[in-house]
């Protein structure tokens, strides 16, 4: 079961939308970055289940904080989330080892969806 | 001053809006390399609320590496409310033209390279501006209509910058973002000013925005 | 009932193109000026009648109207027309075609998605005619009907930046007929017309298509020769010259021999304004006149 989330965005807004998106039936320990590598820091922290991480960022974009998170633990369940719904993006998102990629404005829909499928693969260990 | 302070945007009505255009400017950019065959890199846009009268100052020191400048203004009227400007450094005309790959033949004899340079410019930005604005109003529940873009071309920034956009004395929303033309070598700034009129629907319709998370 | 009455008794052209830029409604304007009726072309792809809008450009502005929802303005500065129609009016006998003046814009089903799009045809040809008899008197020059120094000016400053932008080069030529005051003080100033009219029309006839000759005085002349570097313009003033020194004016049952004087200069980066470039043309033209005349002087 996921318990520990880690959001990093640097828009205060769109952290809280994520937040907002979360099932309100479950208990969640939250955790926020606003940028990339205060996004790394957070993960070496807190080793969190589950982290949803924007794209386009200051100090270290998401790309790369994807592929520094995944350095530091490969089984890192990563969704990306992004306005940028390009073939090209999403590709070069996936092919650095993200879970699955959302489209901004999230949606509770689509995080549901999201828990639903990182809790049924298990692929998380622990 | 003819709008009271607390009449303007709120410091998290201005983050709502700055999500917005985030992402109404990741989807710009997405539909844009379909509609004109080219990835155009729209970077994070800053959002700010400024008197009138400090606008053509605030573009000027936005702008201060380029001596020469091509300028677009074109208007946009809805409940959204504004004018856009485009600006391109020197040389863009050239460099759009052969993004297009336009038929020069396809016009008359007598249409000179200038005026074919002056008429990419005119439609890529016709187009982006179409595009950025459009996402941003699709995602408040609102349309426009666009007026003709006007283009002041190649000029000193003090000479093509308008001073006259709205009432001086009153506050204007500046979304600005910088774009890039990937391959190419092309970019500009971009900056929809939204009048003080808009700000009261403005601010319904970022609240309306947040409130379907609540 | 009414909105379809305004659709067909508008004094604008209205066509509605679906996704697929299939017609979808084609008013009475577009069948009075096209000779295709609704019914023959509703259903059918724009193209099928009209192909020359099957370009890139016009495409371009279809896909970016459906997709963002903007508008699309073809002016007729530069495109002329999308519609080739017949000019309307006695107004529009100098063009091939009816000017025209379009926009593109969104058509919304009930979702709010754009699913069609307009496109609204205005004749201007009036308008166009009557600018272009504006444009031209602006930059003639009414006695010799080659341009006036006005134009000349305007394209002066245009070739310089060109130059300053895309150094392409470009030469200046200043010149002045030869003690003209005593054409007009001996046979009058209607010999004195006649004479400029005259070595006018020789000039024009010698240079090259892509030059610009404009009377820049009472007897001055300026030539300007975009893409020509500095030998292209001495010989080309050397050839003018030859041209006029061989050429008699008969006025009256007289006959004058006339010569010019000539200043050339020669566009290069050093060169910080346009007028510094007429003043060295000027400046060898000078010369020219006080080294005796009828001859052709180049700026050091």
């Amino acid at each position: 079961m996921i318990h520990t989330i880690l959001i990093v965005d640097d828009s205060t807004i769109s952290r809280k939308i994520v937040k907002k998106c979360l099932p309100k039936d479950r208990e969640f320990e939250l955790f926020e970055a606003g940028d990339g590598l205060a996004g790394l820091e957070k993960f070496k922290e807190v080793k969190p289940d589950l982290v949803f991480l924007d794209l386009t960022m200051p100090v270290m974009d998401g790309v790369q904080a994807l592929q520094e998170i995944l350095k530091v633990d490969q089984d890192a369940v990563v969704v990306v989330q992004t306005a940028d719904v390009q073939k090209k993006t999403i590709s070069n998102v996936m092919d650095s080892g993200a879970f699955t990629l959302l489209r901004k404005p999230l949606s509770p829909e689509a995080v549901a969806e999201v828990l639903r499928l990182v809790e049924g693969t298990g692929q998380k260990k622990g | 001053m003819s709008i009271a302070a607390e009449q303007a945007l709120s410091r998290d009505e201005q983050d709502i809006l700055q999500e917005l255009m985030n992402i109404a400017f990741g989807r710009a950019s997405a539909d844009l390399a379909e509609v004109i065959d080219t990835y155009v890199v729209l970077n994070v846009p800053e959002v700010r609320t400024l008197k009138v009268v400090d606008l053509p100052e605030f573009i000027s020191t936005e702008i201060s590496d380029h001596d020469i400048i091509s300028i677009v203004e074109q208007s946009y009227l809805g409940r959204f409310k504004g004018v856009a400007l485009l600006i391109f450094p020197s040389g863009a005309g050239r460099e759009l033209l052969n993004l297009f790959g336009d038929n020069v033949e396809d016009y008359g004899e007598d249409v000179s390279m200038a005026a074919l340079e002056k008429e990419s410019i005119l439609e890529v930005s016709n187009i982006l501006i179409g595009a950025c604005v459009g996402k941003v109003v699709e995602l408040l529940d609102d349309e426009v209509s666009f007026s003709p873009p006007r283009i002041i071309i190649e000029d000193h920034p003090r000479n093509a910058i308008p001073c006259e956009i709205f009432e001086p004395n009153s506050l204007a929303t500046v979304m600005r973002t910088v774009f890039q033309f990937s391959d190419r070598n092309i970019s500009g700034y971009l900056f929809l000013i939204n009048s003080s009129e808009s700000f009261q629907w403005l601010k319904k319709a970022l609240n309306l925005f947040m409130e379907q998370y609540e | 009932m009414i909105f379809e009455q305004i659709f067909n008794m508008i004094n604008v052209g209205l066509v509605v193109l679906d996704k697929d830029l299939n017609v979808r409604h084609w008013n009475r304007w577009m069948e009075l000026h096209s000779n295709i009726k609704a019914e023959d072309i509703i259903g059918s792809p724009i193209f099928s009648c009209f192909p020359n809008l099957d370009n890139p450009k016009f495409l371009r502005n279809c896909k970016s109207v459906f997709k963002f929802g903007n508008f699309s303005f073809f002016s007729q500065k530069l495109h002329r027309y999308l519609f080739p129609f017949k000019p309307d009016s006695t107004f529009g006998s100098e063009f091939n075609h009816m000017q025209q003046s379009c926009t593109m814009g969104p058509l919304r089903d009930e979702s709010n998605v754009v699913s069609h799009i307009y496109l609204s045809v205005q004749d201007v040809t009036e308008i166009a005619a009557y600018e272009r008899k504006l444009v031209e008197r602006n930059m003639q020059d009414g006695l010799t009907g080659i341009y006036n120094r006005r134009f000349l000016d305007t394209k002066l400053q245009e070739e310089f930046s060109r130059h300053k932008r895309y150094n392409r080069p470009f030469s200046l030529i200043m010149c002045d007929i030869d003690l003209f005051k005593n054409v007009n003080d001996t046979y009058g100033h209607q010999c004195g017309d006649v004479v400029i009219k005259h070595i006018a029309a020789l000039m024009g006839s010698v240079i090259r298509d892509t030059d610009f000759l404009a009377r820049y005085g009472g007897e001055e002349f300026c030539c300007l020769l975009p893409e020509a570097d500095f030998e292209i313009a001495c010989s080309l003033a050397e050839r003018l010259r030859q041209a006029i020194e061989q050429t008699e004016v008969t006025f009256d049952g007289q006959t004058l021999n006339i010569t010019v004087s000539f200043g050339v200069a020669y566009m290069y980066d050093e060169v910080e304004h346009a007028e510094a470039l007429l003043q060295m043309a000027d400046d060898a033209l000078y010369a020219a006149k006080k080294s005796g005349r009828n001859r052709v002087v180049a700026a050091p």
